[in-house]
């Protein structure tokens, strides 16, 4: 009898156990993730707002953004190492496919979309203070101005989307570039009222931001088919605005605009992407993928930490060699004879490694010397900038590069985005801020406005307000030049020995209607390809394939 | 293991609703619980009847034979010499003797009481009984597709996990391994994918348990049979997990009579198949002045001192002094060519250890095994052990009552899980020296900063990645026999698993190179339970119609937390990944909760009419919590009939056909395989700073749908089951069609969107095949000498019906209508741009010596495709190359036994598919800078169409993915195996029951053009032979069986 109760007890116990709470055990609780309701509520407005600037990080400080930037101009051409040389070449490869290309599109949208969702929020949000509102939405139009803005320049026009989206949707065309422009105008100029100056928040758009901005908008849409008589005009009263306005000044020293650490924040920057030494707000999502901080400093380097006496520290940086400047960036912009008057040479390229590894004494390039012996902090390479003779080299206890052994993997370093401040020398995600808006390019959109108006004294003096801070002491008369002397490629000079690789110059070329021919004329490797077509980048193939109607609704653009 | 029972059919239908349930968890209770009819005993009046039982193979004792009194409970069992004694009543009495793997007899008792017999080997497969989901049945009354793989044939094998003993077993079932690293595991796919998002993989049910976990912790050794099944009506029992099939495996229990304890080891050693060919000093060096040469005048160029090209053909002192540098002079002047691959190389290790004890009495019977079982690679730093322990027991408390249990536990340690340093040997430059003078490592061999040396990955301590498990799986039931007929039974299936990963990278590393060490740690807690409630009823009206009916209540909640944590600037190396607290930064950190439920409901009505003809009804329905709010229950309803020819009155006379039995079946099955939390909408947490302070964000990631339900595929199958000329020739045909509807669909959306997918259920799969499992006796002498042949060979095909849009291609994720679920869609290779071609490859935008690929399509002026070559390459003239579904594949195993010899060889072959070699893109940059593959590049010398120019200006050749596409067909001579019985005159002065010596070589011929033509190594995959991973090996092995 006493199985009976047993097998009773277990049925029981069995029954109870599998259908109680059935029901409830079929709703499923997301327990650690958030889900979409919290996008209303006032912190999860104030989180989404911070969501958009994220996406920063998907174009600034990473390998797509010099890329598109650097590669194929006048000034760099590919080092030894990297996967995208066909960007700089120009080569049929560069089409829709190209991965990093596809990542920025996507990421960048992402960000639209997030943009979009704040500013439709900010109808219905509550718990937060109105004046506040009303400034995060002017933000976000300043951001959804810049993502704008820069796809337009890239891809020319583009899908305008404004509206927040929750729904999937594939119904997208392009806009006309006129198009883009009038909502990238207008969401500055709506936003210019509503920004602050400086808040706690380092790194949110201000008001100055804003006008640097469009001051640069109007510039570039003045040779877009957008193009307004009034472009130039516009231009050079927000670039006077942000000159005048505020409370941003050249530095003394042209160095300390690079310093890192406490020195990233200062008078001359107007607007940064931010990063931190922090791994855990340096590396994570941002409009996509992980971001790992800020990677400029990995691009610009020449390969000395395989050289005799040297191996590879966080002084010096880990050497990708992507980018190798062009003979026309090295002889003619830093021209040789001027670098007395100009310090923007010495002080953008490093020219002088000390030994961190004596033990090691090969190899060795320079052919002036057959054998080396370092003591610690003795100099092992030595870049003098100009063709020094064989008998003097031999006279050096160290290797002297000069420009007959440049190589793609020797030559000249940009120092402007290393960073010693890595943990580590493997230490991938740097810390830098990277600067996006600063004085000394108002001073030099204002210049090019201005030229263009025909007001070539006011031209001149935009420009040698940026040369005098250049001057080495003593030499300042030296480099103040005259109304006569400017000319667009001059200012595309200038803008190559202040902003070089600050991610302008590809964008000034094309702005100028000058890439085609600067790139024939001075980068090796890109002048036997580079096409008319080639002032539009490809649009990502995903886009055009996920598009309804494709290609018929979505085109490519024409060449690709 | 096969069931047999005969016996049982024999003696009566009655308490199958129990056994039944018994008989998900293994043979012995088939033995064990022949029915108690009422009957009284006179104890007085018993005798003892004494006999010795033969096997009809070879003459031998036969141990383990059931005895059993007819219409008694009681029995016994044969000893180890064979020798039965059991007392008897008086009267009328018949004895039952039976065994697995026999054909079982009666006698009638009379006056004897000495009864020896001889026991016939029973090849009638078709009277095995077999498991399927929630319950028996005997293979003559099956209606559904299903396909066993025995013990016999995963003991043949030295395998890791059960998976990989499906291999070439079951028609239908395709089972892929990849590389040879210790401990991966395998993809299986039973009837080809019809899912494009959701898992593929087939539901494992171990012990009557549906796995939410794998099945690789399980010890071979312990597994007593595998049952695949494979037609909706055999899976839809399991409802919304039936879509992929579903695996039954059944470990092995205890029966009553004498304790065997047995013990099989074995212990070999594994080599590459092959290794890749590379350049060699010499090839490497000229290798890289041609892709100097390729610059012409360009900066960089192979120039002499005069600034003049060297042609091709000839060198030049100051060129090679330019391009080399001093150690790269060193080795071609000493001719030197470092093999790298050597270095990271070493003979692996494979053994197994496992004791079992089996054994018990008529109410209790118990299963106790352990096991060892250890892998090392042929690359260092990578191994794999395993220990396992299974207790099974089953205990009968009254006639009305049992109960019993499995438990099983599984402590694995995997080193070298995502270690890879082989490609950094075939990457290295093979002029250069990998140690100085004093025997120190070189740490940068060459200049070239991204070379490390690859043999310091491998120094001891120097990089770590560890991944240790341990499982805990159990299976408890209690059966209660309400009434006559009428049975009720509860599973309750606790699993846990938890699992670990250790990593730690030194800074001699190629990925550190110097940097400080970083470490990786993370470990998942699973916790898995199953309850179910199962009444069974079984009962024969009128002695022709028989039925069973099942009715199941179960309800399966799993539990999964994670949690990682990353760090670099670990102090000490040697502290690897065991004190993050001192580490300088904190790279990230994070924790997770997953949790699903799945509350389903089932019942499955089989009837027969006097075996003739044959009717299985099922019906599940699903809820799942991972489903939308709208669409939380799916149901699965299936039927089958069956027809038995051979019991039919015009052919039961028949000479030579035992059996012949046509079935067809139709049914749903689902496919619950997307993630919990996908039917929501959720957000992503983004970072970025304000200044120094955190300022992370949520924004949306993901479109939520809450009307997300399952996948449905409906199958159709028709099959035929034979046995002809007594068993000398068995077999089974299917022919089938499935439809997948409603498929979970990531819809690609346009980023412009804000979002680059959406989860739908749209789209339609179409799968369809033939299975022909065949077997045949082709000999069998009277001297004892028998061979047996097992065939399988199966073609499956896949084709997409539709997509999110219809009947509209999806190019962005190369699907197209018509083809298999995964396409290979890219340019055509038609050669390569020859001398004298140079106008045209340069209105391609190319240079002679770089890959032509074909111009076949463009588009017209309103931008429609055309189908015609326009004059340029671009995206419109990708085409399919191929696909990774084979035409069919076939396993074929021959059997030879004479006397004391066993000897089979097994073959596996896979035709049609194309697969992707990682190799020849991989490590087939032709830049002239890391060593290569030795191919046949072109030069103005060497007008090969096969690979293009060497160049130093690019980092890979462009349209170098066309480079990649092979043939995926092969043909392997799987395993061999060779084994000896000792005979008896030896083992019995040994004190052991039965021992068998054996010698086994796995995969020592494999025939493919990739490897013979392209010097692949092994192109067994399911999509990409990874660069960077371990070469196939070959293993040898030799082992015993043992018995005491």
């Amino acid at each position: 009898m006493k199985n009976s109760y047993l097998f009773i007890g277990t049925l029981t116990a069995g029954l109870l156990l599998g259908t109680t709470a059935c029901k409830d055990a079929l709703v499923e609780v997301p327990v650690s993730q958030v889900g979409a309701q919290y996008i209303n509520s006032a912190a999860g407005f104030e989180a989404a707002g911070r969501a958009a600037y994220s996406t920063l990080r998907d174009f600034y400080g990473r390998e797509i953004g010099t890329n598109l930037t650097v590669f194929g101009t006048d000034l760099y051409t590919e080092g030894a190492d990297g996967s995208y040389k066909f960007m700089n070449q120009y080569l049929s490869q560069f089409d829709g496919r190209v991965d990093i290309l596809r990542d920025f599109w996507n990421r960048f949208y992402v960000g639209i979309n997030t943009m979009n969702i704040v500013i439709d929020n900010s109808a219905t949000v509550t718990g937060i203070d109105a004046a506040l509102v009303k400034r995060r939405v002017a933000e976000m139009k300043f951001l959804r101005a810049h993502h704008y803005f820069v796809l337009t320049q890239t891809f020319g026009g583009v899908a305008l989307v404004t509206k927040g989206n929750l729904e999937p949707t594939k119904v997208f065309a392009r806009a006309s570039v006129k198009d883009m422009y009038t909502q990238i105008t207008s969401d500055l100029e709506a936003a210019i009222p509503d920004l602050a100056t400086p808040t706690s928040d380092y790194g949110r758009a201000t008001k100055g931001a804003a006008e640097h901005l469009l001051a640069r908008v109007y510039l570039t849409k003045a040779t877009s088919e957008a193009a307004a008589a009034d472009d130039y005009a516009k231009a050079a009263t927000l670039a006077t605005n942000v000159i005048k306005n505020y409370n941003y000044a050249l530095l003394p020293d042209f160095a300390s605009v690079f310093a890192q650490g406490a020195g990233e924040i200062n008078s001359e920057v107007i607007f940064s992407t931010q990063y931190t030494s922090d791994a855990l707000t340096a590396i994570g999502v941002a409009g996509g993928a992980a971001v790992q901080g800020n990677q400029t400093h990995l691009y610009f380097g020449m390969e000395y930490d395989t050289q005799a006496g040297m191996q590879r520290d966080v002084f010096y940086g880990r050497p990708f060699k992507r980018y190798r400047p062009t003979t026309y960036l090295l002889e003619t912009v830093f021209a040789l004879d001027n670098r007395v008057n100009d310090s923007r040479y010495k002080k953008t390229f490093r020219d002088t490694w000390l030994s961190n590894n004596p033990s090691k004494t090969t190899p060795i390039f320079d052919d002036s010397k057959t054998s080396l012996k370092f003591s610690a902090g003795d100099t092992t390479i030595f870049i003098p900038g100009f063709e020094m003779s064989k008998a003097e080299r031999a006279k050096r206890p160290y290797q002297v590069l000069v420009p007959s052994n440049y190589r793609p993997n020797l030559f000249p370093t940009m120092q402007k985005f290393l960073d010693p401040l890595r943990p580590d020398r493997t230490y991938e995600a740097g810390s830098r801020d990277f600067i996006m808006f600063r004085l000394a390019e108002t001073y030099l959109i204002l210049a090019e406005a201005q030229f263009r108006l025909g007001r070539l004294p006011e031209a001149a003096e935009a420009i040698n307000a940026v040369r005098r801070r250049a001057a080495w002491p003593g030499r300042t008369a030296q480099m103040v030049i005259t109304p006569a002397q400017v000319n667009i490629d001059f200012i595309l000079d200038e803008r190559g020995r202040e902003l070089l690789g600050e991610m302008f110059c590809w964008f000034d070329l094309k702005r100028t209607g000058k890439l085609l021919e600067r790139v024939r004329a001075y980068n090796p490797d890109a002048k036997a390809n580079i096409k008319d077509f080639h002032v539009l980048r490809p649009i990502p193939q995903d886009q055009i394939d996920r598009t309804t109607d494709g290609a018929t609704k979505f085109p490519q653009n024409v060449g690709y | 293991m096969k069931l047999t029972t005969t016996h049982l059919l024999g003696v009566s239908w009655r308490p199958v609703a129990m056994l039944a349930a018994f008989a998900i968890l293994g043979q012995p209770a088939f033995g064990a619980s022949v029915p108690p009819p009422i009957s009284i005993e006179d104890p007085a009046q018993e005798r003892t009847v004494t006999g010795k039982v033969l096997s009809g193979d070879d003459n031998s004792p036969l141990p383990g034979v059931n005895v059993a009194v007819k219409g008694s409970t009681r029995g016994t069992t044969t000893d180890a010499n064979g020798a039965y004694s059991i007392s008897i009543p008086t009267g009328n009495v018949k004895l039952v003797f039976s065994s697995v793997g026999f054909i079982s007899q009666e006698v009638t008792v009379g006056n004897q009481s000495a009864i020896n017999l001889t026991l016939a080997a029973d090849t009638r497969a078709l009277n095995e009984v077999v498991v399927v989901g929630y319950g028996t049945q005997k293979k003559s009354q099956l209606t559904g597709a299903i396909s066993s793989v025995s013990a016999k044939e995963i003991s043949e094998l030295p395998i890791t996990n059960a998976r990989q003993a499906l291999q070439g077993r079951a028609a239908g079932v395709d089972v892929i391994q990849n590389g040879s690293k210790p401990g991966a595991g395998v993809t299986v796919r039973i009837r080809a994918r019809r899912s494009i998002n959701a898992s593929n993989d087939p539901l494992y049910v171990l012990d009557g348990i549906p796995l939410a976990g794998n099945i690789d912790d399980v010890n071979p050794n312990d597994i007593a049979g595998m049952e695949i099944l494979k037609d909706a009506s055999a899976t839809a029992i399991y409802g919304s997990r039936g879509a992929n099939g579903v695996v039954i495996v059944t470990t092995r229990r205890g029966k009553p009579g004498k304790t065997v304890v047995a013990y099989d080891g074995y212990y070999g050693t594994s080599s590459p198949q092959s290794l890749i060919d590379v350049l060699d000093g010499p090839q490497f060096a000229e290798y890289k002045r041609e892709s100097r040469r390729a610059l012409g005048t360009a900066s960089g160029g192979y120039k002499d001192q005069a600034g003049v090209p060297v042609p091709t053909g000839t060198t030049n002192a100051f060129a090679d002094g330019v391009l080399f540098e001093p150690i790269e002079r060193d080795g071609i002047t000493a001719n030197r060519t470092t093999d790298y691959q050597s270095y990271l190389l070493q003979t692996g290790k494979i053994q197994s250890h496992n004791v079992s004890v089996l054994g018990g009495s008529e109410k209790t019977q118990f299963g106790l095994s352990v096991g060892y079982f250890n892998d090392v690679g042929i690359i260092k730093n990578q191994d794999f052990s395993r220990y396992n322990f299974r207790l099974a027991i089953d205990h009968q408390i009254s006639s009305k009552l049992s109960v019993g249990l499995t438990s099983l536990g599984a402590y694995s340690i995997q080193n070298g899980d995502n270690f890879n340093p082989y490609g950094g040997a075939l990457q290295e430059n093979p002029l250069g020296k990998p140690y100085d003078d004093n025997g120190n490592l070189i740490f940068l061999p060459t200049s070239d900063g991204l070379r490390t040396n690859p043999i310091a990955e491998v120094i001891p301590g120097a990089q770590l990645d560890r991944t240790k498990r341990i499982r805990m799986f159990n299976s408890l039931y209690a059966s209660y026999k309400i009434i006559d007929g009428l049975s009720y039974r509860i599973n309750f299936g606790p699993d846990f698993t938890n699992r670990r990963v250790g990593r730690f990278t030194g800074s001699q590393t190629n990925a550190r190179r110097g940097g400080d060490p970083t470490g990786f740690t993370g470990y998942e807690y699973q916790f898995n339970y199953t309850l179910e409630n199962i009444l069974s009823y079984q009962k024969t009206f009128k002695n022709v119609h028989n039925l069973n009916v099942t009715a199941l209540h179960s309800f399966q909640r799993d539990d999964v937390e994670t949690g990682n944590m990353s760090v670099t600037g670990i102090p000490a190396e040697t502290q690897e990944y065991y004190n993050f607290g001192q580490a300088t930064i904190i790279n990230g950190i994070g924790t997770n909760l997953t949790q699903w439920t799945l509350n389903s409901y089932m019942g499955r009505i089989n009837y027969d009419y006097n075996d003739k003809y044959l009717l299985t009804v099922t019906a599940r329905a699903d809820g799942s919590s991972r489903f939308g709010a709208n669409n939380k229950y799916g149901f699965f309803p299936s039927a089958a009939v069956g027809w038995n020819l051979s019991n039919e009155s015009f052919l039961k006379g028949s000479s030579w056909i035992d059996l012949l039995k046509v079935r067809a079946s139709y049914g749903a099955t689902g496919n619950t395989a997307i993630n919990p939390y996908q039917t929501q909408t959720l957000l992503t947490r983004t970072t970025y700073a304000f200044g120094n302070n955190a300022a992370y964000g949520y924004r949306p990631n993901s479109i939520g749908n809450s009307d997300l339900k399952w996948e449905t595929t409906t199958t159709g199958n028709i099959g035929l089951d034979f046995s002809l000329y007594r068993g000398r020739v068995y077999g089974s045909l299917e022919v089938y069609r499935a439809l997948t509807t409603d498929l979970l669909l990531a819809d690609q959306l346009p980023s412009t969107s804000g979002y680059d997918a959406v989860l739908r259920n749209v789209g339609k799969t179409r799968t369809q095949g033939v299975e022909v499992t065949l077997s045949t006796v082709n000999v069998k002498s009277p001297s004892g000498f028998k061979w047996t042949t097992d065939i399988q060979w199966a073609k499956n095909q896949e084709e997409i019906v539709e997509l999110f849009n219809g009947k509209v291609d999806d190019i962005g994720n190369s699907r197209f209508i018509g083809k298999p679920l995964t396409a290979y869609f890219d340019y055509k290779k038609i050669g390569i741009w020859q001398l004298g071609e140079e106008t045209e490859a340069a209105s391609f935008g190319r240079k002679v010596g770089e890959i032509k690929v074909e111009d076949n399509n463009g588009r017209s002026a309103d931008g429609q495709l055309t189908g015609q070559p326009d004059g340029k390459v671009n995206a419109d003239d990708r085409i399919i190359i191929g696909s990774q579904v084979p035409d069919f594949s076939m396993g074929m195993t021959n059997r030879f036994t004479y006397k004391g010899f066993d000897f089979s060889f097994f073959l596996f072959a896979r035709v049609g598919s194309t697969i992707r070699s990682g190799f020849h893109t991989g490590f087939n940059s032709l830049a002239g800078r890391y060593n290569n593959l030795d191919i046949d590049y072109w030069t103005p010398n060497n007008p090969t169409n096969d690979f293009p120019r060497p160049n130093q200006s690019q980092e890979s050749p462009a349209f170098g993915s066309t480079l990649q596409y092979y043939s995926g067909t092969f043909l392997k001579v799987r395993n061999i195996n060779i084994g000896y019985n000792i005979p008896e005159s030896i083992t019995q002065k040994m004190r052991i029951s039965g021992l068998r010596v054996y010698a086994s070589a796995q995969n020592f011929f494999n025939f493919s053009e990739y490897r013979s033509r392209y010097k692949g190594i092994d192109n067994e995959s399911f999509d990409i032979v990874n660069e960077n991973q371990s070469p196939a090996t070959k293993q040898f092995t030799v082992g015993i069986n043992a018995k005491f």
